[in-house]
């Protein structure tokens, strides 16, 4: 793929406008909580694209590119069944408690409810999470920069993460929030076009069809059995380990989403951020799974367009995307699509870096390391974090780099701390029973739990390090059955261990607990500005996308 | 706090001029797989949107946006 110079020109734009939006944010950072929270000020359809951005970074687009053109539109069930349901309950069910209780992170709401060791345990493993997420995320970006462009690894991962470090080390989160919107809209903008030229190419949606094998269109027929599909996945496990263990586990417990709905400016907002975020989310798939499938439909008509290779000669789905752009964008829109990919990187990085920010400087720092010093102390903190974290990124993308299987590794180790986590706050949220002690080995419970499964089962020849009592056809059916392991022994042993340890005062649990607490009167709200209309129109609207694409 | 439609509709403008330039006074540039004047059609589409996007930040510091200045 070659670049005019047309191309570099819309790149720097973008870059100018990334750059200047942080500049104009900088003078409004005085306090610690305008600079980690945004001060609890952005308007609802910020906060809302910012929600769906901050989860759309690049391994997300080439992953879900990649996974189109290997499964078919089976892919968009991680937003249909996966996404969607979790993030309506989000905003209806969860968000009430995580506002309401002026908790300032998900990690601290853990520690009102429960206790300290809580919120430690999920604090340490969401940090050092969020930082692999995004050395991961900036590992995929440099490497596709590198085959599709010939630039440079090293020049392209650092040049992009000092323009995500320098605009939120000037306007923090509020400068992340308002850039990922500017980079939703470019990601749209710049991807759209594809999917349409690359179908209309391929002859619409009835000539791919015709082309590829039915599995490839249909998102419901061949889910019957793990055979008939070649994701390995059936019903219940699309349901049960996908849209329920997994999808709530991530969209309602992770504080890298969560955070941008709590920087929404009251109640009404916060809860509608996920609402109306909802309603983007659905139609993501047809601009980036899409694209996928129609390339392998294309490969098949020899039109000119062929599936890459890796050097040993099979295919690279990951690819897809840029291969397809270089194909379908002349100079000029090719310059759009490629600073789409860019701004992808970059919301996603911003989002992992701003919550990695915030974590550490309250949930870390102030109640472990320093714990009474003046708000200014705390600001500056968080700025020197945003600096560190950026740096940690950077070295976690060159692990990435050097020790692809390590990366693979750790990708599941998350899953084994993340899946069991929706338990916890499902009991804790809607059982005032549930005690520290209970949600603290629960936690501990899950997350062996899930490295035992792990090492006793195979899929794709990975795992199974002390035996193999089970094989599974893939390993995505693999790790959907580990979080669904995991989540039902999180969620056995926290009320197991709940019933035998004492319980808090219901005093203290007021607006922490569903009974406890008031929930927001929406009945003189217009109806589109209450969360239960919202959410009933996002599902019929879904359930048609499914009947549509059965 | 400041408008981000202000900022993102200049953004679009902008982009969406640079493709609509390409595509009056560089028709020919074309990508291998495509046929139609791709740039002028989605630089219409992107000028489009970053006006329709300026238009609503002049009309409204209302309460659909984001203009509590």
């Amino acid at each position: 793929m070659q670049l005019a110079p047309v191309d570099y020109l819309i790149l720097i734009v973008y870059f100018a406008f990334v750059l200047g939006i942080g500049w104009m944010l900088r003078k409004r950072m005085s306090s610690s909580s305008d600079f980690l929270m945004a001060g609890r000020s952005v308007p609802v359809w910020i906060t809302s694209l910012a929600f769906i951005a901050a989860n759309l970074g690049a391994q997300e687009l080439i992953g879900m590119s990649a996974s189109g053109a290997k499964y078919g539109i089976m892919t968009a069930h991680f937003y249909w069944i996966g996404a969607i349901p979790a993030i309506l309950f989000v905003g209806i069910f969860m968000m009430p408690f995580y506002y309401g209780s002026k908790a300032r992170s998900v990690p601290e709401y853990l520690k009102m409810r429960f206790d300290e060791k809580t919120r430690t345990y999920n604090a340490v493993s969401f940090a050092v999470m969020t930082i692999f997420s995004s050395g991961i995320s900036m590992f995929a970006l440099g490497e596709l920069l590198h085959l599709a462009l010939g630039w440079d690894f090293n020049v392209s991962v650092l040049a992009s993460a000092a323009i995500v470090m320098a605009y939120t080390f000037l306007g923090g989160l509020t400068s992340a929030i308002y850039n990922e919107v500017l980079q939703f809209l470019l990601i749209v903008a710049g991807f759209s076009p594809l999917a349409i030229l690359a179908v209309a190419k391929a002859g619409g949606w009835q000539g791919m069809a015709s082309r590829l094998q039915p599995v490839m269109t249909h998102a419901w027929k061949y889910a019957g059995s793990t055979k008939d599909n070649p994701m390995g996945v059936e019903v219940f496990g699309i349901v049960a380990g996908l849209g329920f263990v997994l999808s709530f586990g991530y969209w309602c417990t992770n504080f890298l989403v969560v955070q941008r709905a709590m920087a929404a400016r009251s109640m009404s907002d916060a809860r509608r951020t996920p609402l109306i975020g909802a309603f983007p989310k659905m139609f993501i798939p047809f601009i980036v799974i899409v694209p996928g499938i129609a390339a392998v439909a294309l490969a098949k008509m020899g039109a000119g367009y062929s599936i890459p290779l890796t050097d040993n000669g099979g295919p690279d789905y990951n690819q897809v995307i840029t291969t397809l752009m270089a194909k379908f964008y002349p100079a000029g829109l090719l310059g759009v699509g490629l600073t789409g990919l860019m701004a992808s990187f970059m919301s996603g990085m911003a989002g992992n870096v701003t919550a990695f920010n915030q974590v550490w400087t309250y949930d870390i720092y102030q109640s472990h390391i320093r714990k009474n010093a003046a708000d200014r102390h705390y600001l500056n903190v968080g700025r020197v974090t945003t600096i560190v974290g950026v740096l940690l990124s950077i070295g976690a993308a060159y692990v990435a780099h050097y020790y692809d299987n390590i990366m693979d590794l750790l990708q599941l180790v998350f899953g084994f701390v993340n899946a069991p986590l929706f338990a916890t706050f499902l009991l804790g949220m809607f059982w005032k029973r549930t005690t520290g002690h209970g949600a603290f080995w629960g936690l501990v419970t899950g997350t062996v739990v899930a490295s035992f499964t792990y090492c006793l089962t195979v899929a794709e020849g990975k795992g199974g390090y002390i035996g193999n009592v089970h094989e599974f056809p893939s390993a995505m059916a693999q790790s959907w059955w580990i979080a669904m392991l995991a989540f039902t022994g999180c969620l056995l042993v926290t009320l197991a261990v709940s019933m035998a340890t004492r319980p808090k005062e219901q005093k203290e649990l007021e607006g922490l607990v569903y009974g406890l607490t008031k929930m927001p009167d929406t009945s003189g709200d217009v109806w589109y500005e209450r969360p239960w209309p919202l959410a009933i129109a996002a599902i019929a609207i879904l359930i048609v996308l499914n009947i549509w694409l059965f | 706090m400041m408008d981000l439609r202000l900022p993102s509709g200049l953004f679009f403008t902008l982009i969406g001029l640079i493709l609509v330039g390409m595509g009056v006074f560089a028709p020919e540039t074309r990508a291998a797989l495509t046929d139609a004047n791709v740039n002028l059609y989605s630089g219409l589409g992107m000028l489009a949107f970053g006006v329709f996007l300026l238009i609503m930040a002049k009309l409204g510091s209302g309460k659909a946006g984001g203009g509590k200045a």
